[in-house]
């Protein structure tokens, strides 16, 4: 990975003007209020390391690492810059440099292997319901994640002792008239963490007339590698999810989990992949990469006929990063919670700032991830909803820990989990 | 002393917590917003982060003990390095402490530290219907310590003017340790004539007399009403006159702003589903106060302007207000992307020439522009003549940059030759330091009587202003 050349580095340092808007939306910077962690900061330690006037040291990684990469600098800059791309490229580049400066997170081994990280799942699940945690800590099973384990442990009690992939076939016919072919992107998150939210999808869109499928092949999206300095393995997963997809002849690919949806949009392709060989590839799978949500809004435009006797719920929503400010998603989440009948949306003050979870951050950043969740947990609890719905896999094991922490009963759900419910109930 | 040395002390004095203790984190104080410290950062020798009146004099009581700068920051959104250590010393960033201590609803006024941000302020207001009316273009990160220490203004200054007036009262940390409160120790009156008035004198003194720790400060009753008119001009010349006219017909919008050619075009480059009107120039004039007296203004506005305007259109729905305004909203994020291999920067940003020569100002800029090959975009203040140019070039080439510092120079020369000033609301910082005889003449002497008052030891954010 050459970091000069990258399209951010070569084009985007220069205009940044430090007008310091991103101060004013950045939640890591609203915790510490210093300029350390300010996006603008950051910015301007990419610019320092471009410029040879720092050495990619483990100290700058950890700067750079206080970043949560949630994209809301990004999305409010004036100058059009991609602060959360600078922040990655460069993470990478101090890592290629300095390897001690990434955590050693076996992510070049279990999280490419999704057989070998599905099975330490497994296993920390039943260690966890046995009761054995320190056993599960002493044989570092925890280490499926970076970071200080002991919370990661405490974050990742209740792991499903069944992956979604266990329990789903690979090819699910459509029932009744097929309508669409579909790939479904089973990110590691949905699989390990909310495979009910794998169950409830294929379920919803099997039918209303999709064949579902699921190749077995496909890997991590890779974008816990892009956060963490390790493009270059990125490239390699990207590389092979691409060759897996573009095997089908699938009407569009969709997933449920807005980290995978952002991280195989054509944005992120052209980061990742600036330069290289397959980006052409790339960018034909992106075309068809679809958030679920917007699948079952804007394509298959699901209506569901009123029923007055549906029982009530209320239903808050919380925004993703990877949807609203990486993918600008944010009214078709919501306008499938209201379509499902007896639902009541009730926003929630802030829905669009960022849970602190954002993929491994919990787990490497604990003590700021919690005050960040903490704040959040302060205005989904104001609405006193019964349901916290959210489309992504680390913002609902991030919620889920956040009602833990604060004894609040909602449930944390994917929108098409509750629609799901209500098909099968009705 | 050592930055080391330096930083042991400081924790002694402060605690751990609000000292900076690693030598990489000096580097992010080594810049605002400001061009000059985008090519040259400077970093300082320590930061400290104060959270009281006590904290900021315990640093200054030591720093003048031992003979070493004290440099006050804000949010570091200035555009001049005025903040910016650049003859060493510790900053202090203020910005951490932010607190609203009073809002005094029956006299109308509040008191708040220096770090708060204004937009916040201004929220906080809101739920009492009273707003510090004021508003520059940063308000969102920008603090009220530093909007009082650069005078700061914005959109509205036309009708509410600059931060100055609404200043009751500071209190202030002296350079040499000593604690002062301006406009009366105990004061909470609105109308104060007894003595000289210093609070005026620190107000817009950009950190080089001393450390503002509290401001009292005057706020209004909260506009019930707001509309939009915006006026299409064929002929840039006919634009400052029609502000003329509106004056003239005895209206006080509360902000007049101007797009021109330039900036009309970057718009349109940036987000063409706004379509703006091709024209020479477009004027927004923002009317507020009660329903039926906007109603008023807003129907002069589009009479008068109506008379020499291409087309005139007169807005109090919010959304169509929105659009209207969303030319002027975009305009700094259209000047970032006229080129694709280019950045707008901040030098030479803020001229202020007499109304009546703006249009001959927007000609000149152009001309000289044109000399030195630069692209610019221009807009700003037309209502108070406050012109905002936004040079376009790549910072990363030097045969450019050499070019634009010619330019800039030239730029504040111009406003000088236009019976204007080098700068209109973001101050003199350590950019436009080199005008201050040109401009002021004599009266520099007297600024500097006046800075070696206060300052006898000269460590109060040296190297600015003159
Ligand atoms: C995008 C953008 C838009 C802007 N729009 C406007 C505008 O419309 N109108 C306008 O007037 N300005 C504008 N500015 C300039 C700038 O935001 C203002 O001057 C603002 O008031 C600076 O506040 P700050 O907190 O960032 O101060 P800083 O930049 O940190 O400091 C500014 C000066 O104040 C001094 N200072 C700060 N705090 C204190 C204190 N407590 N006591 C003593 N001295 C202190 C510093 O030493 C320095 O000299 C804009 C800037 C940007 C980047
Ligand atoms: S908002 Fe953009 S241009 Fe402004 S300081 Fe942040 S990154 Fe730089
Ligand atoms: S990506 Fe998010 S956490 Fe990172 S600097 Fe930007 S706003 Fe802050």
């Amino acid at each position: 990975m050459e970091f000069k050349k990258l399209p951010p580095v070569k084009e985007q340092l220069m205009k940044c003007v430090r007008c310091g808007k991103c101060r004013s939306v950045c939640p890591v910077f609203a915790e510490v209020g210093i300029e350390t962690t300010a996006p603008r900061g950051h910015v301007f330690m990419v610019q320092m390391l471009r410029d040879g006037k720092v050495e990619p040291t483990n100290e700058v990684y950890e700067r750079l690492g206080q970043c949560l990469l949630c994209e809301t600098c990004s999305v409010n800059c004036p100058s059009g810059i991609d602060v959360h791309e600078l922040n990655a490229a460069a993470r990478s580049y101090i890592y290629e440099n300095n390897p001690s400066a990434g955590k050693e997170l076996l992510f070049d081994t279990l999280w490419t292997r999704p057989g070998m990280l599905r099975s330490s799942a497994r296993v920390m699940s039943t260690v966890q319901r046995l009761g054995l945690q320190t056993l599960a800590r002493k044989t570092g099973l925890t280490k499926i994640l970076p970071g200080d384990l002991k919370e990661a442990e405490q974050m990742m009690d209740n792991i499903p002792s069944k992956s979604a992939r266990s329990t789903l076939p690979e090819i699910n016919p459509a029932r009744g008239e097929k309508k669409y072919k579909l790939g479904y992107f089973l990110g590691c998150g949905t699989d390990l963490f909310s495979p009910s939210a794998a169950t409830a999808a294929v379920d919803v869109l099997t039918r209303n007339g999709c064949e579902v499928i699921i190749p077995k092949d496909m890997k991590c999206c890779g974008l816990p590698h892009i956060a963490n300095g390790k493009m270059e393995t990125a490239q390699k997963l990207a590389a092979h999810n691409i060759k897996v997809f573009n095997a089908y002849d699938f009407d569009y690919i969709i997933t449920d989990c807005a980290s995978c949806s952002s991280a195989l949009s054509r944005n992120n392709m052209e980061f990742l992949l600036a330069g290289l060989k397959i980006e052409d590839e790339a960018l034909a799978l992106s075309e068809k990469v679809m958030d679920l949500t917007v699948f079952l809004i804007d394509v298959l435009d699901l209506k569901i006929p009123v029923n007055k006797t549906a029982p009530k719920l209320r239903v808050t929503y919380h925004d993703p990063c990877h949807l609203a400010n990486a993918q600008l998603i944010k009214n078709q989440p919501r306008e499938l919670l209201s379509r499902i009948p007896g639902v009541e949306l009730i926003e929630m003050k802030a829905a669009n700032t960022c849970c602190g979870g954002s993929g491994t951050y919990s787990t490497t950043h604990y003590e700021m991830s919690m005050k960040i969740l903490d704040k959040k947990m302060d205005h989904a609890m104001a609405t006193g909803a019964d349901i916290l719905a959210t489309c992504c896999p680390s913002c609902m094991m991030q919620l889920n820990y956040g009602c833990k922490r604060n004894n609040w009963e909602a449930e944390v759900l994917h929108p098409v989990e509750l629609l799901s419910r209500y098909y099968r109930n009705n | 002393m050592e930055n080391s040395k330096l930083k042991q002390e400081l924790v002694k004095l402060l605690g751990k917590d609000k000292v900076l203790t690693e030598e990489l984190d000096l580097m992010y104080y080594s810049y605002d917003s400001s061009f000059l410290t985008k090519l040259e950062p400077v970093q300082p020798n320590a930061v400290v982060f104060p959270k009281s009146t006590e904290d900021v004099q315990k640093v200054v009581e030591f720093a003048y003990e031992h003979q070493v700068n004290i440099v006050p920051r804000g949010a570091g959104t200035g555009e001049t390095g005025g903040c910016i250590a650049v003859q060493g010393g510790i900053v202090l960033d203020l910005s951490t402490w932010n607190e609203i201590i009073e809002i005094d609803v029956k006299n109308m006024q509040v008191i708040v530290s220096p770090g708060v941000i204004h937009a916040e302020l201004n929220n906080e207001l809101a739920k009492h219907n009273l707003f510090f009316p004021p508003d520059p273009g940063s308000s969102l990160m920008c603090t009220v310590g530093g909007m009082v220490a650069n005078n700061a203004s914005g959109l509205r200054a036309v009708k509410y003017w600059a931060t100055e007036p609404y200043i009751l009262g500071l209190e202030v940390v002296m350079p040499n340790g000593d604690v002062i409160v301006t406009g009366g120790m105990k004061a909470r009156c609105i109308k104060n004539v007894s003595g000289i008035n210093l609070t005026k004198l620190m107000v817009g003194s950009e950190g080089i007399l001393g450390i503002v720790t509290r401001i009292r400060l005057r706020c209004f009753p909260k506009p019930k009403a707001r509309g939009i008119a915006m006026a299409v001009f064929d002929n840039l010349d006919d634009a400052p006159e029609a502000v003329m006219d509106v004056y003239q017909a005895g209206i006080l919008p509360s902000g007049i702003e101007i797009l021109d050619s330039s900036a009309i075009k970057a718009v349109n480059d940036f987000k063409p589903e706004i379509k703006l009107p091709d024209a020479e120039a477009i004027l927004l004039f923002e009317v507020d106060g009660n329903p039926p007296s906007v109603e008023y203004e807003g129907n002069v506005i589009r009479e008068v302007t109506g008379r020499r305007a291409r087309t005139v259109e007169w807005a109090t729905e919010p959304k169509r207000m929105a659009e209207l305004w969303e030319g002027r909203s975009v305009t700094a994020a259209a000047s970032a992307r006229v080129r694709p291999d280019g950045s707008r920067i901040f030098a030479g940003e803020d001229i202020s020439v007499p109304i009546s020569r703006v249009a001959d100002t927007l000609r000149a800029l152009r001309d000289l522009a044109d000399q030195h090959g630069i692209q610019i975009v221009n807009y700003g203040h037309i209502g108070d003549g406050n012109v905002h140019t936004a040079p376009v070039i790549n910072p990363e080439i030097p045969e450019e940059v050499e070019k634009v510092i010619k330019f800039v120079d030239e730029v504040h020369l111009l406003a000088i030759e236009m019976n204007g000033s080098t700068t209109g609301e973001h101050g003199v910082g350590a950019v436009r330091r080199p005008y201050a005889e040109l401009e002021h003449g004599k009266a520099v002497d007297y600024m500097r009587k006046i800075k070696e008052a206060f300052d006898p030891a000269g460590i109060m954010n040296p190297g600015k202003v003159f």
